[in-house]
């Protein structure tokens, strides 16, 4: 009797247990949706939020309270000497304080490793920063997502006849509304190491005059001449996340495949020049030529090669060129910038463009400080200019004009603009498409599928990631 | 017969040593290799010890936060160890001691939770600790770890060990629950607590996942979490990473070795019952 | 019918109980149970950025039938399968060489042995990380001036070495505590037994399996299933060291939650594999317990 008292009581317990345990989860998410349901709504009507906004705006006094926003920066910008990550960005934060007493800024810096994992949970936790630096491909999944404020306004007429380029505007947009505020744009390209070619007796594989473009051919050359001196090529880096677009190109140019259809729809890089490809680079990999870069991050392929351990990198910007430049000529290399070689010597190249996006953290007034504050970075008179010029990229604003006068180099790189192929960073399930990416590279150099269909493998997921994110 | 053995025995300890060497190399290479330049640290033959020792790694690890991660990690540590020992030890007593209702179910439901690792309930547990607004602070760390009953059950194990005699003796006296608890249980327990504090001290310091999904900003990073941090922004720089991994480790294991007797003695009671 | 009394007593005892549990079982209802419950129900919706739609068990179909998982599945079930054999092995030798040892020598190899633990999970991986390096690591190099191998091995990418190359790491990290066990219980063995037995014309290995052996069976009981949690939450290695690479040959159950989590945006189906990893471990902690401690009573 007493035993089965026992019982009753102790499974009345549990029983106030889950109770307790489901209310709590009830409550947890009601207050959630709550604070979801504005997010949604900016994104199917722009103009209702901007309605919002101004009735809010007048109740928080924006000229005596101040408004405090954070920003968190990629590692974009290269640092003078041996500052620190995130020096310059305070040096932009203090001169837009200066002009904007108002508005506080605080900075914080995150890195491409972890940084997107990072954003991701602190979307989920509700402590997402205000203002964030870094390219359509996550920027526009977080817009699909209903995460961000549209930016419409921001995209006024002058503004856009300024920029005049359709594929870059669109490349803003998620549905009708921008929410990518552009500053900069530049082509990703390859890069060799002059001392290993000079040294395998290589330079002739390789063109240094017009735009530099050279075909798969002499590229296959350039490799065998770099392997039978001793040196390693590359590696076919295809770990972690970063720098997956450099491969893609890469893959892509070799035998004129190309990753997605014209029109961005599907996902096409299984053809025959795909598959090709796939096939040469496992050969090389299997020759020598180039290192399995399973183990290797994007960041990592770079670093051996300004290292002077590899002999080229297919990851390379005029970014990452004024990034390591420090580097290089420590280790006393010079790096060549190079268009990715193709069977037919006419690149398709890929390209990043910078831009800044607001997240909605539901609070009208810390969204408006965005906006000047990413304006005041973009189109300061000083600044603006200033700031494309520290990340050694194009402005997309044409009105700035000639940024680099008389810089060979930099001519080089903004010669690559018209190779610009369409830009599918803005497809729908971009992200989950890129976990894909890496895992298929590394099914095939690791000899785990065969080329065709590791390629069919991944575009049907790819694909099928178009669909998920409808 | 005898000499086999013996040649068998030297054979064994040769090989220890071999393992010793393995199991010390990478500990040594953090120490030395955090006072190698960029550039020794990538040159093949290595440089077995630094020539020309460098503060430069050193210099650029605390042009981080360094110093506050280090302390964000004791404090973190330190907090959950605190909570932790106090709320387990009361639980712990009266499971031990006290027969009440629900008392076995309650026991094996800890049980059953403490083979469940956290990392299986992140997604809510991230949740539930931005829904408290402490997300992105210590305490989203430090809650939830004190949560997690290993503690209560280790220290029931414990305090199997309080004599019922001694219990009742202090209920005939009149002595309340409380001052029982605190005169007769605590000292019985205390070398239990010990080993409690040890083990949470070590478990928290090196949850790194835990850190990793609820801290954000750079500031409120632990040490650990710093180091990932910098083996990502170094990449390959290993002198930078080795500083800041010297600096997550030496002061753990300076402790560990000046207190290696409490060391080894709490792990043992913890976990050879009595 | 026990007398009414008794009752009241144990109500009392139950009030005065649970106001010492309080604390602790604040701490567990809502940071364990809570979540733990929110998880399980999460687990049938479609979760993600955009919200919740309900789904039933599709998630766990999902998940059963993926590729991914069921190769990280496999490879968890490696990780373990060799950690906990390797551990419980190597620490028994280690302590079985050691613990009637000169108390002087017998500390210094616990402290070698659990300098990796204290060393930290993250940076003990960093090193391991450069060691490993194809380019600039050390291991190649010795390898290579050991003429043992040619070509310079990506050990960390490479599908024939990647999940070796972690297990070496995580039984370096996982000794630690194990022999500070083995010897404290080799040392508790009663030495009459021991000198019983021999003086019986029992040999070593005799006397280890007949005398020595049963009395460690409670610390092996331990140390199997401490291991084995342990193994099955192997996340910081492979997120520090292979991402999961190369093509998924390193993915754990734990680090394919958190990608799905947190890469991919799938919360729901993310709480799926939590759930079926919990139910996992528990099952086998439950046929640990029951296989190898019979007599041990928790």
């Amino acid at each position: 009797m007493l035993r089965n008292m026992g019982k009753i009581v102790s499974s009345g317990l549990v029983m106030a247990i889950a109770v307790s345990a489901l209310a709590g989860c009830g409550g947890g998410q009601k207050a959630e949706s709550t604070t979801a349901a504005p997010a949604a709504e900016s994104t199917t009507a722009a103009p209702a939020a901007s309605d919002s906004k101004e009735t809010e705006a007048a109740g928080t006094d924006s000229s005596g309270g101040g408004v405090e926003i954070t920003w968190w920066a990629f590692p974009t910008y290269a640092q003078d000497g041996d500052n620190p990550a995130g020096t310059y960005e305070q040096e932009i934060i203090d001169a837009f304080q200066a002009k904007n007493p108002d508005i506080t800024v605080k900075l914080e810096t995150i890195d491409f490793t972890s940084g997107p994992e990072k954003i991701t949970a602190a979307i989920e936790a509700g402590t997402v920063c205000d203002v964030l630096f870094d390219a359509p491909g996550r920027i526009i999944s977080y817009a699909q997502n209903g995460k961000l404020v549209a930016l419409d306004d921001m995209f006024t007429d002058d503004f856009v006849k300024d920029v005049d380029n359709e594929a870059l505007l669109n490349s803003c947009k998620s549905g009708d509304s921008y929410y990518m505020y552009p500053i900069s744009t530049a082509a990703f390209c390859m890069a060799v190491s002059k001392n290993a070619l000079e040294d395998a007796g290589a330079m002739d594989c390789i063109n240094l005059e017009g735009d530099r473009t050279w075909t798969t051919e002499k590229f296959e050359e350039m490799m065998q001449k770099l392997y039978d001196a001793g040196y390693m090529g590359a590696t076919v880096y295809c770990s972690g996340q970063g720098g997956d677009q450099g491969i893609r190109a890469f893959v892509t140019n070799l035998y004129d495949s190309s990753v997605t259809d014209n029109a961005v729809t599907t996902y096409t890089i299984n053809d025959e020049g795909g598959v090709k490809a796939m096939t040469k680079i496992k050969e090389w990999v299997d020759a020598g030529w180039m290192l399995n870069g399973s183990a290797y991050n994007g960041g990592e392929d770079v670093d051996q090669f300004v290292a002077g351990n590899t002999a080229f990198t297919t990851l390379w910007s005029p970014g990452l060129a004024s990034q390591r430049a420090e580097t290089l000529s420590e280790n006393g290399i010079e790096a060549i910038a190079l268009p990715f070689p193709s069977e037919d010597g006419v690149p398709a190249m890929e390209y990043l463009v910078n831009g800044f996006c607001v997240f909605d953290n539901g609070d009208a007034a810390r969204a408006e400080a965005s906006k000047k504050f990413i304006y005041f970075m973009c189109n300061d008179e000083e600044w603006g200019p200033k700031n494309v010029v520290k990340t050694s990229v194009f402005p997309v604003r044409q009105s700035m004009g000639d940024l680099y006068p008389g810089d060979e180099e930099m001519k080089f790189y903004a010669s690559l603009t018209k190779y610009y192929s369409p830009y599918y960073n803005t497809i729908p399930g971009f992200a989950e498409m890129r976990t894909y990416w890496f895992p298929m590279l590394q099914a095939v150099i690791n000899g785990d599928s065969e080329p065709q269909a590791a390629l069919d493998d991944f575009v049907a997921k790819a694909n099928q990631s178009i669909e998920n994110a409808k | 017969m005898k000499k086999k053995t013996r040649l068998l025995d030297q054979l064994s300890m040769l090989l220890l040593l071999f393992l010793s060497i393995i199991f010390i190399f990478p500990f040594y290479w953090i120490l030395t290799g955090a006072f190698k330049s960029q550039k020794v640290t990538v040159t093949l033959p290595p440089e077995w010890w630094p020539m020309s020792p460098t503060l430069e790694n050193f210099h650029k690890l605390f042009q981080n936060p360094a110093l506050q991660w280090l302390f964000n990690s004791v404090f973190i540590s330190g907090m959950t160890l605190i909570i932790v020992c106090v709320t387990a030890s009361m639980a712990g007593y009266v499971l031990a001691k006290k027969r009440f209702y629900g008392d076995k179910l309650l026991f094996s439901i800890f049980v059953f939770a403490m083979a469940l690792p956290k990392q299986v309930i992140l997604v809510p547990l991230m949740k539930l600790v931005s829904f408290m607004g402490i997300h992105d602070t210590s305490w989203a760390i430090i809650l939830p770890l004190c949560g997690w009953p290993f503690g209560i059950f280790l220290m029931k194990q414990f305090s199997e060990n309080v004599p019922t005699e001694l219990l009742e003796a202090a209920k005939i006296d009149g002595s309340g629950e409380i001052l029982t608890f605190t005169n007769i249980v605590m000292p019985i327990v205390k070398p239990g607590l010990g080993a409690l504090a040890i083990f949470t001290f070590i478990n928290t310091w090196n949850d790194y996942f835990m850190q990793l999904v609820m801290l954000n900003s750079r500031t409120k990073l632990t040490i650990s979490l710093g180091v990932a941090t910098l083996q990502q922004e170094f990449s390959t720089n290993y002198g930078v990473i080795m500083a800041g991994a010297a600096l997550a480790a030496v002061p753990i294991v300076a402790v560990f070795l000046l207190f290696q007797n409490y060391f080894t003695q709490g792990i043992t009671m913890g976990a050879v019952k009595g | 019918m026990r007398p009414k009394k008794i009752n009241k007593i144990r109500m009392r005892e139950t009030l005065v109980s649970y106001a010492f549990l309080a604390p602790a079982l604040l701490f567990f209802l809502g940071f364990v149970l809570v979540p733990m419950g929110m998880g399980v129900v999460t687990s049938l919706f479609r979760y993600n950025m955009k919200g919740m739609t309900f789904v039933g068990l599709s998630n766990y179909i999902a998940m059963f039938q993926d590729p991914v998982w069921q190769k990280s599945l496999v490879n968890t079930l490696f990780l373990v399968v060799g950690s906990v054999p390797l551990t419980v092995f190597f620490s028994l030798f280690v302590a079985a060489l050691t613990y009637e040892k000169h108390p002087v020598t017998r500390s210094f190899f616990r402290c070698v042995f659990f300098l990796p633990v204290v060393t930290g999970t993250v940076a003990v991986t960093v090193v391991w990380k450069w060691i490993y390096d194809p380019l600039n690591g050390i291991l190649n190099w010795m390898l290579k001036s050991m003429n043992l191998i040619q070509r310079n091995i990506m050990w960390t990418g490479d599908k024939k070495y990647a999940l070796w190359a972690i297990l070496i790491i995580l039984i370096t990290t996982s000794v630690g505590q194990p022999i500070i066990l083995y010897i404290a219980s080799l040392g508790n063995v009663p030495k009459d037994y021991v000198e019983a037995a021999q003086v019986d014309g029992a040999n070593d290995l005799q006397v280890f399996w007949r005398i020595k052996w049963p009395s460690l069976l409670p610390t092996t009981l331990y140390i199997v299933v401490i291991t084995t949690i342990n193994s099955f939450q192997c996340f910081s290695l492979i997120q520090l060291l292979t991402s999961g690479g190369p093509n998924y040959r390193t993915t754990t159950i734990m680090y394919y939650l958190y990608e799905t989590a947190f890469k991919r945006f799938e919360y729901g189906f993310a709480n799926a594999m939590g759930v079926v990893l919990a139910l996992i471990i528990g099952a086998i902690s439950f046929v640990q317990f029951k296989a190898l401690g019979g007599d041990v009573e928790y």
